[in-house]
């Protein structure tokens, strides 16, 4: 009994979940198995908490070819041009080890990406983290965006986008989800994971297995304590260069069809990677263990089993196409090692010296994982008021320095000045702007927004769910984007208490009401649960990654005022009033009054579109988090001020509240009536527009309200950040 | 329309870029592999473009100068084929000695990407000629601060051997150096990438010149 104990707490299992294991094999599970059963069913792999809930995902269309049921969802753009993106979390790793948990997570993205047989194009990043005062905080945003960069920059795909939060909730569980974007041009054809044909062999690639990473995928899934710190041993080791080798040796040979299926290893290893291609292709699939290349001769089976060495891939090919497979990969410095063959028979048996020690039916393993649907409440919308309380503004402009100085408000460019966001020579928007844009073969521009405002989910899950589609949205129309495909990251605390599991659903549920009301399909994405340090959850945080589309380069607005003397519209969709972000730095509880109405948003979007494709506009930006002032502010970076009166009505809480949805616009004087005449067309219910000023200027002014001197603004907002992070500066 | 030679190693980055920026311009680019020697006469230029040749393991452009391309490149240099090393290429050619100097870290010791704008000091017969002074175009790399001791920078000066400078410095280089050349003149090393400025869309065409001007 007592050594039951002891193995259950080891392999992180359940006794029910043991109780399980015992009927699906007739027996107790012994040797290598518990490691098996230990890896397959931790949520991580097995998303056992969450899969009742993603089933509700509104996930196809005629544009998907590819969701959920491979490494990475594809949609297809037409002219012959398809794209493979995805998301996924590297919470746990980067808190314990900021450098390499957030480099390995760019490495795993990339994987996911160039498995499917796409060359990764693109990157982006979302991160939240703790208050800068927090002890190790520092610490670790420097190791995470150092591990980003160094991981990115060296592979050589270009960061295009991104997001950072901080919030006290991330102070003992930062989040890092990286984004990651393959194209397929006309020849290129999707690779898939399931083994088939029977005597075709299992080839082994890549970095050797060494001894990191040793149950990594279940250490994702547990909570954090006070222990944490002896959990390094559980962090993978990453290399981009061999990384690179990889990428470009695995195109190489996909080009010359001499793969049948890959996979690539990431987490639970050669485990999940093995039982995968076995239960998807329906066959079997031998394994010699004892031929694995190993860095480090005293690894055990079952270490070899669990190991999370990164850079490393399966495949499957025939044996007459061996030789030349082999010598593609000699040809980068890369090894690849038969290690097994298809079998006729349903099971993965793992062999160690010619010895058979382990025989299983992946599928059984696979069917018989635990899913738990998990104790939730239906949504109550708690904050929501009839009336809303006043922010009580009284010095708009003191209220407008304090934005700046705070965290939130400060400019981030310390952290993606730090990133390769060229490399490729196809990016025509970096990280500067609202939306990273890359340009495709075709001369057709690919829009991606990554999604997710803390404060919204803070104030309602289900609202900050559905905004996390439509925000990206809103910011992809404002360029003329259409939004084609949705992948997301969902980052939650405990699912085992209810209060975190009816955030999941409620959120969930939002998330799926607004990509089918824009008809944008979830394709891809990944479950983080037990972001929990003693007890304390993180905000729930479902971040996004929405990807859009538009046929030309032209006429694609910047987030900056280019010229002097344009004028300046507000459009605005008035259904959800809030106090937005600006609540937290003036200390106000949450609150929000009216409802989303998804199909007024959609045609609102698709209005926005077509204006910004049919009239020239300068310049667009969504208004974010603390509203309108802020918003303004953050058009003027190139040095053009405004020169804003506020229509009769507005008051100076109207400068921080936020509003769901709002849009500035700018446009040269001539071409006013003709957007005019189109807004004037849009009819629909809560849309307003207003003529807000002038662009020009070199001070910030709001007529009563605000009058700074842009400059001094400016060194405020960029001086932030390293006032925050004295050491960071 | 010139025949073009660009060189790849293993971890380079940069080599599709610089590949399709020749072909924008017209001439017609050939890829080089590090493990091979080829024949000097074939080629008019060669271009070794940027990103983490060997991870940068050692020291950046270490490994690579000592692959075995590098002997068939030196040949090259010698007759007086024009030469451009660009970012982690212009580290290559410094360990190589095809170039004088080195390149450490940036001072602040963080990876820069971001726009610069550069002022022509010595025109070169190749790589754009006089076209290219006051170019803006990106720069993106961790080991980009250019340094030399006083004498041989003493020396270099003299020599006409500062090929560009930047308007404003982003590393610490020495004499805010972006990019130099050997005292033939055929040689020449740039941290900043041309070839991330072809089209407007991409910031700027400045980029351009480097290539047409061969």
């Amino acid at each position: 009994m007592q050594s039951l104990k002891k193995n259950l707490k080891h392999y992180r299992l359940s006794e029910k979940e043991y109780e399980k294991i015992v009927t699906c094999l007739g027996r107790a599970p012994k040797g290598v198995e518990w490691a098996i059963f230990s890896a397959l069913w931790s949520e991580h792999c097995s998303y056992k908490s969450s899969k009742v809930h993603l089933k509700k995902f509104y996930s196809k269309n005629e544009r998907v070819k590819e969701s959920f049921g491979e490494n990475a969802g594809v949609i297809d753009l037409g002219d012959e041009e398809s794209v493979a993106f995805k998301m996924e979390s590297h919470n746990h790793p980067s808190f314990i080890s900021p450098h390499q948990g957030a480099a390995t997570g760019v490495g795993g993205i990339l994987r996911d990406i160039f498995t499917m047989g796409a060359r990764p194009i693109a990157l982006g990043n979302y991160l939240c983290f703790g208050e800068a005062t927090e002890k190790h905080m520092p610490h670790i945003v420097d190791g995470v965006v150092r591990g980003i960069a160094d991981y990115g920059n060296c592979v050589g795909v270009p960061m295009v986008t991104g997001q950072t939060e901080f919030h006290k909730s991330y102070n003992q569980n930062v989040l890092v989800n990286a984004f990651a974007l393959g194209y397929f041009g006309p020849e290129q054809k999707v690779c898939t994971s399931g083994a088939h044909g029977v005597g075709n062999l299992v080839v082994y690639v890549g970095a050797k297995t060494g001894r990191d990473g040793v149950h990594g995928a279940s250490m994702a899934s547990e909570s954090f304590d006070d222990d944490s710190e002896s959990k390094k041993p559980t962090i993978q080791i990453g290399d981009p260069f061999y990384e690179k080798l990889l990428i470009e040796s695995c195109l190489e040979v996909m080009k010359h069809n001499l793969v049948e299926a890959i996979q690539d290893m990431g987490a639970a290893g050669l485990t999940s990677s093995a039982f995968e291609m076995s239960a998807k292709g329906q066959v079997g699939v031998s394994m010699h263990l004892d031929k694995v290349p190993l860095r480090d001769s005293s690894l055990t089976p079952e270490e070899i089993l669990l190991s999370e060495s990164q850079e490393r891939m399966l495949l499957i090919c025939r044996p007459e196409n061996l030789d030349q497979l082999k010598k593609i990969f000699h040809h980068w410095s890369l090894d690849a090692e038969v290690v097994g063959e298809v079998l006729p028979t349903p099971n993965v048996d793992l062999y160690w010296d010619n010895k058979i020690i382990c025989s299983l039916d992946p599928s059984a393993i696979v069917d018989s994982a635990p899913i738990y649907n998990r104790a939730y409440e239906p949504w109550e919308f708690k904050n929501k008021v009839t009336d809303l309380t006043k922010l009580h503004v009284e010095d708009p402009e003191n209220t407008f320095k304090n934005i700046l100085k705070s965290l939130m408000g400060a400019e981030k460019s310390w952290i993606y000045n730090q990133y390769d966001q060229r490399v490729g020579a196809a990016t025509a928007r970096d990280c500067s702007e609202s939306v990273g844009v890359v340009v495709l073969p075709s001369k057709r521009a690919l829009g991606i927004v990554l999604g997710c405002r803390p404060y919204l989910m803070r104030m309602d899950a289900s609202i900050g769910g559905m905004d996390a589609v439509f925000h990206p949205s809103l910011q992809l129309a404002l360029k003329g984007f259409t939004a084609l495909a949705v992948t997301d990251c969902l980052n939650f605390g405990n699912p085992e208490k209810s209060n975190i599991m009816s955030e999941f659903v409620a959120s969930v549920e939002g998330m799926s009401e607004a990509c089918e009301a824009i008809d944008a399909p979830v394709i891809s994405g990944n479950v983080s649960f037990y972001n929990e340090t003693k007890t304390t959850n993180i905000t729930s945080t479902p971040s996004t990654g929405v990807v859009g589309l538009k046929s030309s380069l032209n006429n694609i607005p910047t987030d900056q005022f280019k010229s002097s003397g344009e004028l300046i519209y507000l459009l605005k969709l008035d259904q959800v009033k809030t106090l937005g972000a600006a609540c937290e730095v003036l200390n106000r509880a949450p609150q929000f009054k009216g409802e989303l109405d998804v199909k007024v948003i959609n045609e609102w979007l698709g209005f926005i579109r077509k204006t910004v494709q049919e009239v020239p506009i300068s310049s667009s930006k969504a208004v974010g988090k603390f509203g309108l002032a802020y918003s303004i502010f953050r058009m003027t970076s190139e040095g053009i001020g405004a020169q804003i009166k506020l229509p009769v009505g507005f008051e100076a809480n109207d400068l921080f509240n936020e509003t769901l949805y709002q849009a500035i616009v700018t446009i040269s004087p001539s071409e006013k009536q003709s957007l005019e005449t189109m807004l004037n067309n849009i009819n629909l219910k809560n849309f307003t527009y207003h003529f807000v000023g002038e662009t020009g200027g070199d001070d910030f002014k709001i007529e009563g309200l605000i009058d700074l001197k842009l400059k001094d603004l400016k060194n405020k907002y960029s001086n932030s950040w390293g006032k925050n992070f004295e050491t960071l500066a | 329309m010139k025949r073009v030679g660009v060189v790849r190693f293993l971890g380079t980055n940069c080599d599709r870029d610089v590949f399709k920026a020749i072909e924008q311009v017209g001439h017609t680019p050939e890829w080089l592999w590090y493990e091979d020697s080829f024949e000097v006469s074939k080629y008019e230029a060669l271009v070794i473009p940027g990103g983490f040749s060997y991870g940068d393991y050692l020291r950046s452009g270490a490994l690579a100068a000592k692959a075995p391309v590098m002997n068939s490149v030196s040949e090259a240099a010698k007759k007086g084929v024009p030469i451009l090393g660009i970012c982690n290429g212009f580290q290559i050619l410094c360990e190589a000695g095809l170039l004088p100097g080195v390149l450490i870290k940036n001072e602040g010791l963080r990876f820069i990407d971001q726009w610069v704008k550069l002022n022509l000091q010595t025109p070169l017969k190749s790589w754009g000629g006089s076209e290219i002074d006051k170019c803006e175009i990106p720069i993106a790399h961790g080991d980009g601060c250019y340094f030399l001791e006083p004498e041989s920078l003493k020396k270099v000066m003299d020599q006409d051997q500062i090929w560009m400078t930047y308007d404003k410095n982003p590393n610490g280089s020495v004499a805010d150096i972006a990019g130099v050349t050997n005292k033939n003149k055929n040689v020449a090393g740039l941290m900043p990438h041309p070839e991330r400025a072809m089209w407007d869309w991409m910031g700027s065409s400045s980029g351009t010149n480097f290539f047409e001007f061969i």
